[in-house]
């Protein structure tokens, strides 16, 4: 579904991503693993738009979709739940997953029907429907997690981008969100998880690769990576 | 008492016309952190098409449309030439100069095309006053109040219950993550840019009759509303309207108690004083700067 | 030495000017044209160096020109001598009046910047004009002051040795005055207080914590700009012999602002040449032919530089089509125009427009940019060849640390809104060590960093440095104790040279005052040869003295990062802390940056370090401090913090088999 080809990227002169490849076939849940500062993030925003690419190709269906802007990528279908939730918070639960929508209400996208699927995200998150009228701002951490999720699943992505869901969350909701995670993949939508906590990604994912300093370092099925020692020196260095 | 009662009320009808100009300030603030520094003009040219168009013969109220429409493109066009271009180069001293210099060509563009000459808007309504009590209030006042919060209102309808208006909140709210939804923030710009030209336009032809109407009434009022907008904080319309009564009568009891020359001090000194005290407005958010 | 020859040559020009041409209309175009070019070299202070948008220094001007004419409409009947004599009473008293209206205009307004400045300075401009026209008891109001030069020769008595008009003699003055303040703005931006107005506006919170009060420079940058403005202000005065309200408009104010972006900033050059077309464009703009010849000719040269361009097939050919159009465009509506003084202020706008867009170092930078023979040679010139001297580099403070402890971090809590960015957290960092402090994304590490440098004031909590509590000072203050840093996205003062940057660091090294500057002293000499040898041979230890020339945003990225250390060292920290320092870097590069690291220790600075490079950490740090949700989890030596199952967890996440 979506084939990411010498993918290069960076902030002005730093060049971060240094020409990695990878994909996320349809139905699978890919995830992206590493320390801080690897490159795991930029990838994510390369992918979706908000940091133009240097170099490389990035494929949805067959076509590339490198530097063109962030919101004709997401009109394409490509979903991105960011890194620190960035939820609209002067705006309602209820508005924030209209904008989801956003494309699909302004006939970028195939409509299809929004309120069912609205109803469809509260199911997923009842604590969301509880909150519907509320300010996003006034959410907690956690309820912020799962309405930037409800918020780009709104979409009906081709791809959903999932980075970081579980930063900054106490434990207990790190479980909540990946079970969330593991729901999704039940429903056999495609998936690019970027997280930090690489056990708890390896766990659900189908698929991982280890990006180190920019790069690829290691990929295999995520079953086989758990127990890989080379993983965790890739966090907590030693390992070489 | 009766005087001051009676210069309170003639300083709201004032105010009001401050609070819409400011939150037209406030609108294009929240979707780009810029600011139109030829706001004024735009003012003045709804007032001098909205002239044209009355003295050609259009009621008052059907030149309304006209004057709004005309304030969109006029604002689309302050953000394509002045805006877009410095935002790309990530300029701020660029916008500054760039809006400014749109200003004066607009404002002399007025001076070749009307005159120099103050003129007068003929007023829509009765000029003769309503008596309240002790109070004489004129209609057109009556009519600049209501106009105003009108105006205003379905401003904030529209962003509070259009998809594209909460679009522009979203793109306030985080441009990137506007972007991640398929909004396309630029043109959230050009509409905060339309829209609030478009506010300043009708509150030209809403101050034009109480006042004269001629090239170079929108400077002042435009600078004393940019007053307003600090004081009210640059993201809160009820602080606009609350910064631009308290303006607005402040700067009536100047004229009569002091000299009608001194009345435009207030108004600026109040600027200078808040911005010394509380950076972000008496009703703004103070931001937290990140390294 | 170029450029003083050069100087040299047009102030000879200019003086035999009056010798050779005798028509009053021209001399008066000039000395119109030098009291401009004194107001822009002020603006040019605070909009070139400091990168700020004044729209008050027409009123600051105005207020020059009132001391002068109030003082004379005032007491000039009643005491003589002030209409002669009084000239060099009424100079400086403009000069200190406006510095002091400068002054109080500053203080509230540089609380805010940007627009917001922009703003404010536009309420003063109107403020000032509105006074002027309605205290007519003072100014006379709109009816404006008459009065006339003074004969200097008749004053000294030297009426019949020399013959020259009033005029010539205070064309003259003129081009003294003006000189001067070349002079004088030369010494003050290549000092230490020029450097800090440059470096404030590249990166205020990196001036800051260069221990520059950004504050307080930005307030000394818009007293000598608007001391400037008085100077010409009161020149203006005795040059037009009549002074009103309304030549201090908000128009005024964007002819200054053209005339500086125009000319070309941050240059003597360009504001003198800003100065003489918009002197002359309003002249221009009268004679409807001059005006067409001039426009036709700017089309003829726009098509030469972009037909050269294409010609040379020159990288940025296709960005010079739009203006080069534009310019040519400009002749046919020049011809369709009847009049051009009614649209003389859209010719202003449409000028500054074009300036902003496609000219925005102006027509000096854009000359010494395309011929490299106009570049001003370097400044390493002008004070004598520097040479490296690796005993300057450390100059260690003398301190007692009781029991070994540098800096005690007891009970942060750092709260923004709802969030705890930190919690509680205790950090003890001994004396002359690499304090490692890691954790996920979002654990609070570089929220430490902003407390401990002062960016960020803590909720609750004490910081204290030797004993002394730091906890609530300004970053200025902190750095001035002794704490330096660098920052995780690189902050330089982008603009400067390697060594200019470092000069920064040495800024604290300097003490002489702005005047000792304006005259030049041998104190102030001997001061900035010091610090520049210093400054090389800081350079020279992290590998720079070879770039100490370059630009450094023309920096490679690794070189980027050493130069934020080698400023950080110009401070002579105690304690260093250091942002993620190999972010980014290349693994040599990595290699060279521990070598630096470890050699800073050993001259007994105590390191902060905040690093995702594990293996750096790992190698160089003494104790490891790890922090998660902003809390501290866990604090020991490198080895058993890699093994620690709470940080493993922290990291990886909870099961426990991912460690095995």
């Amino acid at each position: 579904m979506l084939t990411v080809t010498d993918l290069h990227a960076g902030y002005g002169k730093v060049e971060v991503l240094k020409g990695i490849s990878f994909s996320v076939p349809k139905g699978q849940l890919v995830t992206l693993i590493g320390s801080n500062g690897a490159g795991k993030t930029t990838t994510m925003r390369a992918i979706s738009g908000i940091v133009k690419p240097t170099g490389g190709r990035i494929e949805l269906a067959g076509e590339n979709i490198a530097g063109i802007d962030c919101h004709h990528i997401a009109r394409r279908g490509i979903a991105h739940s960011p890194e620190g939730r960035r939820v609209f918070a002067s705006l309602s639960v209820t508005d924030n997953l209209r904008l989801g929508a956003f494309p699909r209400l302004t006939g970028h996208r195939a409509k299809g029907d929004v309120s069912a699927d609205m109803e469809r995200v509260f199911e997923m998150f009842p604590r969301l429907r509880e909150r519907a009228f509320q300010y996003a701002g006034t959410l907690s951490g956690g309820e912020q997690q799962m309405l930037a999720m409800g918020r780009a699943l709104m979409l009906e992505p081709e791809v959903l981008l999932l980075d970081e869901p579980s930063m900054g969350l106490a434990p207990r909701l790190v479980a909540e969100v990946f079970a969330t995670i593991g729901n999704l993949k039940a429903a056999s939508i495609t998936m690019l998880l970027v997280e930090q906590f690489a056990a708890a990604a390896l766990e659900v994912a189908d698929y991982a690769y280890v990006m180190e300093n920019g790069s690829i370092r290691h990929e295999g099925p995520a079953q086989q990576l758990k127990n890989n020692a080379a993983v965790r020196a890739a966090y907590l260095g030693g390992g070489h | 008492m009766e005087i001051f009662l009676q210069l309170v009320v003639s300083g709201v009808a004032l105010g009001m016309i401050y609070a819409t100009i400011a939150f037209g300030y406030q609108l294009t603030f929240a979707t780009s952190r810029t600011l139109n520094f030829g706001q004024g003009e735009a003012l003045m040219l709804g007032a001098m098409v909205g002239l044209t168009l009355v003295l050609m013969g259009v009621p008052y109220l059907l030149m309304i449309p006209f004057v709004l429409l005309f304030g969109l493109a006029q604002g689309l066009v302050v953000e394509r030439l002045a805006v877009r271009p410095a935002m790309r180069i990530k300029s701020e001293f660029g916008w500054i100069m760039a809006t400014i210099a749109l200003g004066i060509i607009f404002r002399n563009m007025a001076e070749n095309i009307w005159g120099r000459d103050d003129l007068k808007f003929p007023s829509p309504v009765s000029e003769v006053p309503l008596q309240f009590g002790a109070v004489r209030v004129l209609p057109m006042e009556i009519f600049v109040v209501i106009g105003a919060l009108a105006m205003m209102a379905a401003v904030e309808f529209f962003n509070r219950k259009s998809i594209y208006g909460k679009a522009v909140i979203a793109t306030s709210n985080d441009r990137d993550a506007a972007g991640l939804m398929g909004i396309n923030t630029n043109l959230m710009i050009s509409l905060s840019y339309a829209m609030s030209s478009m506010t300043a336009a009708f509150a030209g032809i809403l101050v034009a009759p109480v006042t004269l109407t001629g090239a170079t009434m929108g400077s002042v009022l435009a600078l004393k509303a940019f007053a307003v907008a600090i004081i009210g904080g640059l993201d809160s319309a009820l602080g606009a309207i609350v910064g631009g009564l308290l303006l607005g009568v402040i700067e009536t009891l100047t004229g009569f108690y002091i000299a009608t020359g001194y009345k435009d001090v207030p108004g600026l000194v109040l600027l200078l004083i808040v911005l010394a005290l509380k950076p972000a407005g008496l009703f703004g958010k103070t931001a937290i700067k990140k390294v | 030495m170029r450029n003083a020859i050069g100087a040299i040559v047009v102030l000879a020009a200019l003086a035999a000017f009056p010798l050779v041409i005798k028509n009053p209309y021209y001399l008066h175009l000039l000395i119109v044209i030098g009291i401009y070019a004194i107001v822009l070299l002020g603006l040019d202070i605070v909009v070139g160096y400091v990168g700020e948008v004044s729209l008050g220094h027409a009123a600051l001007f105005g207020i020059g020109c009132y001391t002068a004419g109030v003082m004379i409409f005032q007491f000039g009947d009643a005491a003589p001598w002030i209409k002669s004599w009084g000239f060099f009473l009424l100079v400086p008293m403009a000069i200190a009046v406006t510095a002091l209206f400068g002054l109080l205009l500053a203080l509230p307004a540089l609380q805010v910047t940007g627009p917001y400045l922009a703003m404010v300075t536009l309420a003063f401009g109107t403020i000032v004009q509105i006074l002027i026209n309605e205290m007519d008891f003072l100014t006379n109001g709109p009816l404006g002051i008459a009065l006339r030069k003074p004969d200097f020769l008749a004053m000294f008595g030297a009426k019949g040795l020399v013959d020259a008009t009033r005029d010539v003699q205070f064309y003259y003055v003129v081009l003294i005055c003006a000189a001067l303040s070349v002079l004088v703005i030369n010494r003050i931006v290549r000092s230490h207080f020029g450097r800090a107005f440059e470096a404030l506006r590249d990166s205020p919170i990196a001036s800051d914590c260069m221990a520059v009060n950004v504050y307080r420079y930005k307030v000394y940058a818009v007293v000598v700009s608007a001391a400037l403005a008085g100077l010409a202000g009161a020149l203006y005065t005795y040059s037009e012999q009549y002074i009103s309200p309304n030549t201090y408009s908000f128009e005024l104010t964007i002819l200054f602002l053209l005339g500086v972006i125009l000319g070309g900033r941050k240059s003597r050059l360009g504001p003198i040449v800003g100065a003489a077309i918009i002197v002359y464009l309003p002249n221009l703009l009268s004679d409807i032919f001059l005006f067409r010849v001039l426009t036709a000719f700017i089309a003829a040269l726009a098509i030469v530089i972009v037909a050269s361009a294409f010609i040379r097939n020159a990288p940025d050919k296709y960005n010079r089509l739009i203006p080069g159009a534009l310019c040519v465009a400009f002749f046919p509506f020049a011809m369709t125009l009847e009049s051009v003084t009614d649209y003389r202020l859209t010719i202003f706008g449409l000028m500054i427009l074009f300036v902003v867009y496609y000219l925005p170092d102006g027509i000096i930078g854009y000359l010494t940019k395309t011929f490299a023979a106009l570049r001003p040679k370097r400044e390493a010139a002008d004070t004598g060849e520097v040479v490296v001297d690796a005993s300057t580099v450390w100059k260690p403070r003398e301190f007692e640390a009781p029991d070994g402890v540098l800096l005690n971090v007891k009970g942060i809590l750092m709260q923004f809104g709802g969030l705890k960015a930190l919690n509680n957290v205790d950090i003890l960092v001994k004396r002359a060590t690499v304090h490692g402090l890691i954790g996920p994304n979002g654990s609070g590490k570089s929220t430490m960093m902003n407390v401990l440098s002062g960016v960020y004031q803590p909720t609750a909590g004490s910081v204290q440095l030797l004993g002394e509590e730091i906890a609530g000072r300004t970053p200025s203050a902190i750095a001035s104790l002794g704490i330096a840093r660098t920052f995780q996205n690189v902050q330089l003062f982008g603009e400067m040279t390697a060594l200019e940057n470092v000069l920064v660091g040495l800024h604290h090294t300097y003490e002489t005052s702005m005047a000792g500057v304006m005259l030049n002293t041998a104190a102030s000499r001997h001061e900035e040869q010091e610090a520049r040898k210093r400054a090389l041979s800081i350079l020279d230890f992290v590998g720079l003295a070879k770039v100490a020339d370059e630009q450094a945003r023309n920096l490679a990225y690794g070189q980027q990062r050493l130069l934020e250390i080698a400023r950080a060292l110009a401070l002579d920290p105690v304690l260093l802390l250091l942002d993620e320092p190999a972010a980014g870097l290349t693994a040599p590069d990595i290699k060279e940056l521990m070598r630096i690291i470890e050699r800073i220790r050993s001259e007994g600075i105590t390191l902060i370090l905040i690093e995702h490079h594990m293996d750096v950490v790992m190698k160089i740090c003494d104790t490891v401090t790890v922090l998660d949700f902003g809390q501290k989890i866990a604090e020991d030596v490198p080895s058993r913090v890699q093994s620690d199952p709470r940080v493993i967890e922290a990291y990886l996440g909870a099961p426990a088999d991912a460690a095995a």
